[in-house]
């Protein structure tokens, strides 16, 4: 109990429950328009985008935005280019993202390196009040719109041909649903490094994805999955004295495999209860 | 008025013509079906009509509004839509309320009259039964009779139909398209249906278009034989 006295850890839990809330909504999105490692290109790509910040001696946290959100809107353009293999758009920006950034730090040689080093690997207790509120920003926004437009990225994500002759404007949606990934990579890539931020997006909603079977709840159970792994995670990283974001993602690989295994027992409980029958 | 209006239209891929000079009408009331042999460019035609593709030459369009000049519901059933992941997480009446939402439900709650017409859809494809199971967890012909209840949920104006039958048996087949024909008939749905099925289907369509490849046509490039009419159908 005593690491709640400490302020850090106060804003780290906060960051960590509205980080819990945010990942699974974005992530069961990702994954169901097979764009999983949309968060990883993006996260490279911030790189890029703070690389170029220090070079130009720009605020590293608005040039990422600036450049995550380019990328973003190239993805949607280069996926339609190849509609069939979307992660192709993937491959290429990853790749571009990550040459941008080598090639920018090499041209920034003398005192980059710190900078670098902490938005590749993060640190969520190192979180300061103003990342707090810009995280509880992103929080009302992700959460505001996935209440508004539930049902038409439900429609989107289960078949855009469908959706367009639905009516629904399909491109549009598509972009500002990069966009507002884009937005949040950049926010958390600080928080939690870019190594990890796909992790963390993507892992609770695909365990989520293997444990219910409607729609609405496999959201519900991501978000308990992401509280339940950001939580121990943060409380197992306070205990050992072990990185924060590679804690949590452990914590969540332990649960993916721990709910793998359950699953697989369970389906074969049922399987000799039927033949019984 | 005519729901569906394609003229003249031809539709090249990188520079190589598949479709030619295609014209015709589908209009409220009338069930069409669309034939060809495999690689006719049947799904493209659709597509075009659609406004998933754009024609090289001439057009394809479809009306806004419907004959109670409200606007125009389509439903539309892809070829192999039924291939869809099985990991989509997803229950039966997840998917096919979804069909309601284009009914001005994007933004509210769906009331009675939705729930009956979904209520009814999937009875009429007998999946009612099954309506809380994990879409990825049923058959192909089941996916498939899924992929119709959605559609006749929505109670569209316009179908436009790319072999929605795969899979499904010859009872269940003709179940469907007598429910098509009364759709068309007492209801003035139009209905443009892609199928290979067409000795199965002649007593149940209006109209009859097949698209063939002509002798002086370049390999891969279909066009339009004759628009046969009932009498010809039934003969």
């Amino acid at each position: 109990m005593e690491m709640f006295f400490y302020g850090f850890m106060q804003r780290a839990f906060q960051a960590s429950f509205l980080i819990a809330v945010i990942a699974p909504i974005l992530g069961l999105f990702l994954i169901l328009r097979r764009q999983s490692l949309m968060a990883d290109t993006l996260s490279h790509i911030s790189l890029a985008g703070i690389a170029l910040g220090l070079l130009l001696n720009v605020n590293p946290t608005f040039m990422t935005l600036v450049v995550v959100v380019i990328a973003a809107v190239s993805i949607d353009y280069i996926r339609m280019l190849y509609k069939s293999y979307s992660e192709i758009s993937i491959a290429i920006l990853m790749s571009a993202g990550m040459a941008i950034a080598l090639v920018l730090m090499s041209l920034n040689e003398g005192g980059t390196n710190t900078s670098i080093q902490q938005y590749l690997f993060g640190s969520i207790v190192t979180i300061n009040f103003a990342q707090v509120r810009l995280l509880l920003f992103l929080f009302v926004l992700v959460v505001g719109l996935f209440l508004v437009f539930r049902k038409p990225m439900y429609v989107l994500t289960f078949d855009e041909d469908t959706a367009y002759t639905a009516g629904l404007p399909v491109k549009f949606m598509s972009i500002i649903f990069n966009v507002i990934t884009g937005i949040t990579i950049a926010v958390i890539m600080p928080i939690v490094g870019a190594l990890l931020v796909s992790a963390i997006i993507i892992l609770p909603a695909a365990i989520a994805m293997r444990l219910s079977k409607s729609f609405n709840l496999v959201i519900l159970v991501g978000i308990i999955i992401g509280l339940i792994g950001m939580f121990t995670g943060l409380t197992a990283s306070y205990q050992f004295g072990t990185p924060p974001g590679a804690t949590i993602t452990l914590v969540f690989i332990v649960i993916f495999i721990i709910t793998t295994i359950l699953k697989k027992l369970v389906n074969q409980l049922k399987y000799k209860k039927r033949r019984r029958v | 008025m005519h729901y569906i209006e394609v003229k003249d239209l031809s539709f090249y891929y990188d520079e190589e013509p598949v479709l030619k000079n295609i014209s015709f009408t589908v209009d409220p009331g009338e069930f069409v079906m669309l034939t060809g042999e495999n690689g006719a460019a049947k799904s493209t035609l659709l597509r075009n009509i659609l406004g998933l593709l754009t024609p090289n030459k001439g057009t394809a369009s479809i009306s806004l509004v419907n004959e109670r000049n409200e606007k125009l519901a389509i439903g539309y059933i892809p070829q192999q839509v039924a291939s869809f992941n099985a990991g989509f997480p997803s229950t039966v009446l997840e998917l096919v309320r979804s069909g309601r939402y284009q009914r001005g439900k994007w933004f509210k709650k769906l009331d009675e009259e939705d729930k009956e017409h979904v209520e009814r859809a999937l009875k009429s494809v007998g999946m009612w039964d099954m309506r809380h199971k994990k879409i990825g967890e049923l058959s192909g012909g089941q996916k498939q009779r899924i992929s119709l209840a959605r559609i006749f949920a929505t109670d569209p104006d316009l179908f436009v139909l790319d072999e929605p039958t795969t899979g499904m048996d010859l009872e269940s087949r003709q179940e469907f398209y007598e429910l098509l024909k009364h759709n068309s008939k007492v209801h003035g749905k139009g209905i443009l249906m892609v199928t290979h099925d067409h000795e199965d289907i002649k007593q149940y369509a209006d109209r009859h278009i097949q698209l063939v490849r002509k002798e002086d046509s370049p390999w891969r490039c279909f066009s339009m034989d004759s628009c046969k009419e009932p009498s010809k159908l039934h003969s």
